[in-house]
């Protein structure tokens, strides 16, 4: 005689952590819609027409919402997979393990300086 | 149920190196491994400072022999010393080829460490949690045989025991409440010790002298049962334990005054800080530093923590880095349990205790009286630690004995053909299944078991202390009789047959019952002060070689008090000597 | 003091479902939640039911759900809860009575993965040599317990009892990583499999409440590189 609780659809409700979990995994959602928004800009260069309206959906309240929303969604999941990086692939000098900050540091400061030269690059205009 | 060759009582470091043992000397042989908890959760995993083996160049057999007899105040049987001694290296080797992670000097090589009352670095140790490694590296090696077959869970409650002769065990199924007689060749008993009679102990709940109570009833003597070691360093309230490692590393003891009061205490001259020195000061025995502690409380020079009486342990001078690499688990310990960060504050400690020597007494061989039924580690009484204990041997003597206990179990279940006797198991199975029905009959309303253990651990810490006297001993006596008669109307408050917790503690209490009866009754009658039974009678405190350099041996008897006889002790390797520490100790070398 | 403690009772013998027990128990700043279920043992109701032994943290068999989380109960104080506390069995188990649950399903993912040295014999008088930072690889992932507090944190094997979970992960990892060990090839088949490292999300839950600090998380993941490598090896070994 025993009893085994199912785990509930709402298990992530739970607590804190799991929603943080599920807010990580969710980062992916935003993220698709820019992916399609951009498949669908390569493709509507095939005419001059498409890519006018393509502009004009890309100008949309709404749309730049959402992606704002996926820019923001990109730094979180970047903030936790540079966290949980070092775990994963732990990188030893000799007999010291590098610590887990200096790892999280190097990939953030990898991070700021692709946006600078992304900005030295093509952001003349801002 | 089948019949096995060899069926082992305990799974935890004795009890798992018999197991392989026996199947590494017969691959196709039937082996069963009883244990009333899961393996890993044996009290071997608490097991903190270390192994000792002869492993330095400087070292050597002698000297490793010299410490454990002097150390045991010359109540060891040395043949068994030299045995063991001798064995050691090779069992610690086994364990690193097992995987054992132990800790390592630079260039690879095994590291060893100080420890109390050893000449010389010798204690092998993984950080500061060794027992927890070697007893997961045996459980996890166990799963390699599939001829070893486990029940966990199952609480064996008696031996099967016919004519002079082993046939197996009876075993209490917890999960289920079911009650199996299983049969077997050969029977090791592994179960541990019985710390948890005394109120303030080291020990984990699960020991209660189970085995050594059951071998006793079977008229097996349980010898040298008077001598209970005493750990120095346990944490206030609590009883949990710092390992004497700590000392090893370079901690230090002080008083209130922040005194290092061992120099008081035959231990000194007191050693510069971050100095240790082998059996000086807080390398002492620790017998002699648990009496130290009690000299310092009648002085009044201790200190107070939440109304216990402590000195303090100084660790601060080792450094973070230092600590935190040789010490983790005792940072967190001392975090945990009373908020104290042994980097910049001083640890509160006081006695409390740890170790029984005596125990089931077997040979050299670990055979125990009744044919086919063995003996090993803390539940038995090989003769390896006579009066008092020496830190790191015992986890050693897990593997030593260990392995010979497997091995001559399982050669002995394959040249002997024990009688089976079925109408007798089975009349032992009714016996035990009437006694549980009756003690579970219904809900409770007379006497409990929990207020005849309050009763037990306080007299036992009441009349069979660090010092004992003549009346303290007697009144103590007197109290676990009269608890032993009152048990016979004890009543379980829970009723049920699965998981029936209730019941086993209920048990448990018995085997306690009987095991302290042993010891007080042998603290009595050796009116001597000898290693850790120290009396403080007029005329006994000091050693008395002519009329005590013997073993005791306690006998039990049904419907009756326990009697006692003495044995002699094997001296031949070494006649004994004075046991000096610290100045002293190398002046008597010196002579 | 008094805190309020509710346990999830279980008695199949007397109750077909579980059910809630409230009890009052006195605590101070040192009282354990193991404590607290010892003093409800002892004087208020002698049928709970629940595994311990030695109180310090190191054998593993107080795990229980406290407020929802995984914890030893010998390590979690009562004080840490300013409301009151809820006790139940570990999460994701099958439980048998009151907090008793059955630890065999651990038992047998751990047999799954080899946990122990496999290795050629070498000279079988010494040992072998094993610098600091070889043993500093694999130690942490050595210190588990084998409690249970990860697969009862772990959403995954809630939902898949046939996943072989953190704490089984974590130890197969340490052999692997054993300079010793060159047993490698024989776990990883185990850990390949949607059952081994692949039903990981990487949710972490089961490192946070670790108490001995192993995080497997870390070993599950690191143990996905590696699986990731051994199928690509066997595939051009397979092709070729």
């Amino acid at each position: 005689m025993a009893y085994k609780p199912n785990l509930q659809r709402t298990w992530w409700l739970q607590h804190r952590f799991f929603r943080a979990y599920m807010l990580r995994e969710a980062t992916v959602l935003p993220l698709v819609f820019l992916l399609c928004s951009l498949l669908a800009g390569v493709y509507s260069l095939t005419s001059a027409d498409a890519f006018i309206a393509w502009q004009g959906f890309m100008a949309k309240p709404w749309v730049i919402v959402i992606h704002t929303l996926a820019l923001l969604a990109s730094f979180y999941h970047a903030l936790t997979f540079f966290q949980l990086f070092p775990r994963v692939m732990p990188i030893r000098l000799g007999d010291k393990s590098v610590p887990a900050v200096v790892m999280i540091a190097a990939q953030w400061s990898g991070t700021l300086t692709v946006i600078a030269l992304f900005l030295w690059l093509f952001g003349g205009g801002l | 149920m089948q019949q096995f060759e060899v069926l082992v009582v305990g799974g935890g470091g004795a009890g798992l190196r018999a197991a392989i043992a026996a199947a590494e000397t017969a691959p196709e042989g039937r082996i069963a491994l009883l244990s009333k908890v899961y393996p890993m959760r044996s009290h071997t995993v608490a097991a903190e400072g270390g192994a000792a083996a002869v492993t330095r160049a400087d070292d050597s057999y002698a000297a490793h022999f010299a410490d454990t007899v002097a150390g045991g105040d010359w109540l060891a049987e040395q043949g068994v010393v030299d045995y063991f001694v001798k064995q050691a290296y090779q069992e610690l080797v086994q364990m690193e080829h097992w995987g054992c992670p132990w800790s390592r000097q630079a260039n690879g090589d095994v590291q060893v460490r100080r420890f109390g009352g050893m000449k010389t670095e010798r204690t092998w140790f993984a950080a500061d949690k060794t027992g927890f490694h070697m007893l997961h590296t045996l459980f996890q090696t166990s799963l390699k045989h599939s001829n070893i077959q486990r029940f966990d869970e199952f609480f064996v409650v008696d031996l099967l025991v016919n004519d002079g002769e082993i046939n197996g065990v009876l075993a209490l199924e917890i999960s289920t409440g079911e009650l199996h007689a299983i049969q077997a060749k050969t029977v090791i008993m592994a179960t541990g010790g019985a710390g948890r009679v005394f109120r303030f102990n080291t020990n984990g709940g699960i020991v209660t002298g189970d085995g050594m109570a059951m071998a006793y009833r079977h008229g097996v003597a349980l010898r040298d049962m008077e001598f209970v070691q005493y750990h120095p360093t346990g944490l206030p309230g609590s009883g949990i334990l710092i390992t004497e490692a700590s000392r090893g590393e370079g901690g230090v003891l002080v008083n209130k005054d922040g005194y290092r009061y061992l120099q008081d205490y035959g231990l000194g001259p007191e050693t510069p800080l971050g100095k240790p020195e082998n059996k000086y000061m807080e390398l002492g025995p620790r017998d002699k530093l648990s009496q130290a502690f009690w000299q310092e409380q009648q002085r009044g020079r201790t200190g107070n923590y939440n109304g216990s009486d402590v000195v303090y342990l100084d660790l601060r001078h080792l450094g973070k880095d230092y600590l935190y690499e040789r010490l983790p688990f005792i940072c967190d310990l001392a975090k945990s349990y009373v908020n104290i960060d042994p980097v910049t504050q001083l640890i509160p400690i006081r006695p409390a205790v740890h170790y029984t020597m005596g125990g089931i007494e077997t040979n050299a061989q670990t055979a125990t009286s009744i044919r086919g039924l063995y003996a090993v580690g803390e539940c038995a009484s090989v003769g390896l630690h006579g009066a008092n204990r020496l830190g790191s041997n015992s986890l050693t003597e897990l593997l030593v004995f260990g392995r010979l206990a497997g091995e001559e179990a399982m050669r002995h279940a394959r040249t002997s053909a024990p009688e089976m006797d079925q109408t007798k198991s089975a009349q032992t199975l009714r016996q035990w299944q009437q006694k549980l029905q009756t003690l579970t009959a219904s809900k409770a309303s007379g006497v409990t078991w929990v207020q005849l253990k309050r009763e037990l651990v306080q007299t036992m810490e009441d009349g069979c202390g660090i010092y004992r006297t003549e009346s303290g001993l007697q009144a103590s006596l007197a109290k676990v009789r009269q608890l032993k008669q009152q048990y016979q109307q004890v009543q379980v408050g829970d009723t049920s047959r699965a998981y029936n917790t209730d019941l086993l503690q209920c048990l448990e209490l018995e085997f306690c019952l009987d095991v302290a009866e042993a010891i007080v009754l042998a603290s009595l009658e050796r009116r001597e002060s000898r290693g850790a039974h120290q009396r403080l009678d007029e005329g006994m405190t000091a050693r008395n070689d002519q009329d005590f350099l013997r073993h005791s041996q306690v006998f039990f008897q049904s419907q009756a008090d326990a009697t006692l006889t003495w044995q002699a002790v094997d001296t031949s390797l070494s006649t004994p000597g004075e046991r000096a520490y610290g100045a002293q100790g190398q002046q008597s070398e010196a002579r | 003091m008094h805190k309020e403690i509710q346990i999830k009772r279980y008695l199949p013998e007397e109750h077909a479902e579980p059910f809630w027990q409230t009890f009052r128990v006195p605590y101070d700043e040192t009282t354990s939640v193991l404590g607290a279920l010892n003093y409800i043992k002892e004087e208020l109701d002698s049928t709970v039911s629940f595994r311990w032994s030695c109180r310090m943290a190191i054998c593993g068999s107080c795990g229980y759900m406290v407020n929802g989380i995984p914890k030893l109960g010998c390590k979690d104080f009562v004080r840490n809860y300013p409301a009151a506390l809820r006790i139940e069995p570990l999460a994701h188990f099958t439980v048998e009575r009151d907090l008793m649950v059955a630890m065999d399903e651990f038992l047998q993912h751990l047999e799954a993965v080899k946990p122990y040295l496999i290795a050629e014999p070498s000279e079988p008088h010494k040992p072998h040599r094993q610098t600091p930072a070889q043993l500093a690889k694999y130690k942490q992932f050595a210190n588990c317990i084998n409690c249970g507090l990860c697969y009862a944190a772990c959403p995954q094997f809630g939902l898949n009892p046939e996943f072989v979970g953190p704490g089984a992960i974590a130890l197969a990892h340490r052999y692997n990583l054993d300079s010793r060990d060159q047993g490698k090839a024989k776990r990883m088949p185990v850990l390949n499999t949607h059952d081994g490292v692949w039903s990981c999300t990487f949710v972490g839950f089961c490192s946070d409440v670790c108490p001995k600090g192993v995080d497997p998380a870390a070993a599950v993941n690191q143990g996905k590189v590696e699986s990731a490598k051994s199928m690509l090896i066997q595939m051009f070994r397979g092709g070729a």
